[in-house]
């Protein structure tokens, strides 16, 4: 993580940065290895170290059920933000399809840390939003070029 | 005069014979409860121009692992078409063409 400025760092100092990585415990993870699954209890929030995580969803293919990627995050990136929003449940299943390490924050220790340092817990908090509105505006768009083909298909 | 009662009396008596044929057929027919409507015959749709022809064969069945990986190339396909559209927001990036095999 020394040579990656982690996405949820933004904005703040050095100093600010190496406090919060102190809170995060190293997890090492397998080719193949669950994080976690979809429906289990957020409590914890990842930061990508090394490798990649695969974030899929179920989707019924030819009558059977399969993991589909929906999204891929590369080290530097946030996963698991379900950790710090209600109702701290994860909606997606996330894997490594590599070897790959991670940095865990649990929510608990984070806003813990925000309580003492409510200025880094805003910034943090920010940085927060914006992964989720980047990703919801990509599924947005996403989204619209599916139905704009329905609707091509429908007028063809 | 011979000859034109001759055939009068020809054409009478084809009448006849063919006046009880017909009486004879219709009579075998049974009761009037016996009587089945026609069955229609097995019509195919009505098919015009070009659905005269042979419908096409289903396509090769596509093996599993092959449609997974075709899925993961969409979704990342869509996922960068979406990026681009976030960096540039107009109308055509929106809808920029895909080369994803899942569309074509």
């Amino acid at each position: 993580m020394t040579d990656i400025r982690p996405e949820l760092f933004t904005g703040l100092s050095h100093d600010e940065a190496a406090a919060l990585l102190e809170l995060g415990s190293r997890i090492s993870l397998s080719s193949g290895q669950v994080l976690f699954r979809m429906g289990s209890e957020a409590g914890t929030l990842y930061l990508v170290e090394r490798g990649r995580i695969a974030l899929t969803l179920p989707m019924q293919v030819c009558g059977r059920e399969e993991d589909v990627l929906v999204e891929e995050r590369a080290p530097g990136q946030t996963v698991g933000w379900s950790a710090l929003i209600p109702p701290y449940r994860f909606t997606l299943k996330a894997t490594a399809p590599l070897e790959t390490d991670v940095l865990a924050f649990t929510r608990s220790s984070l806003l813990e840390h925000f309580g003492k340092w409510p200025v880094v817990g805003y910034i943090v908090t920010r940085n927060v939003a914006s992964v989720i509105g980047q990703r919801l505006q990509v599924f947005q768009a996403m989204w619209l070029r599916e139905m704009q083909r329905l609707v091509e298909l429908r007028c063809a | 005069m011979e000859m034109f009662l001759m055939v009068a009396t020809v054409s009478l008596l084809g009448m006849v014979v063919s006046v009880g044929l017909f009486a004879a057929a219709t009579r075998d027919g049974g009761s009037p409860s016996d009587v089945r409507p026609e069955q229609p015959l097995p019509l195919s749709p009505p098919r015009f121009f070009l659905t005269d022809r042979a419908p096409a064969a289903a396509p090769p069945r596509v093996p599993i692992e092959v449609l997974l990986l075709q899925i993961e190339r969409h979704v990342r396909l869509e996922q960068a078409a979406a990026e681009s559209f976030l960096d540039s927001p107009t109308t055509k990036s929106l809808h920029s063409r895909t080369t994803s095999p899942l569309v074509h």
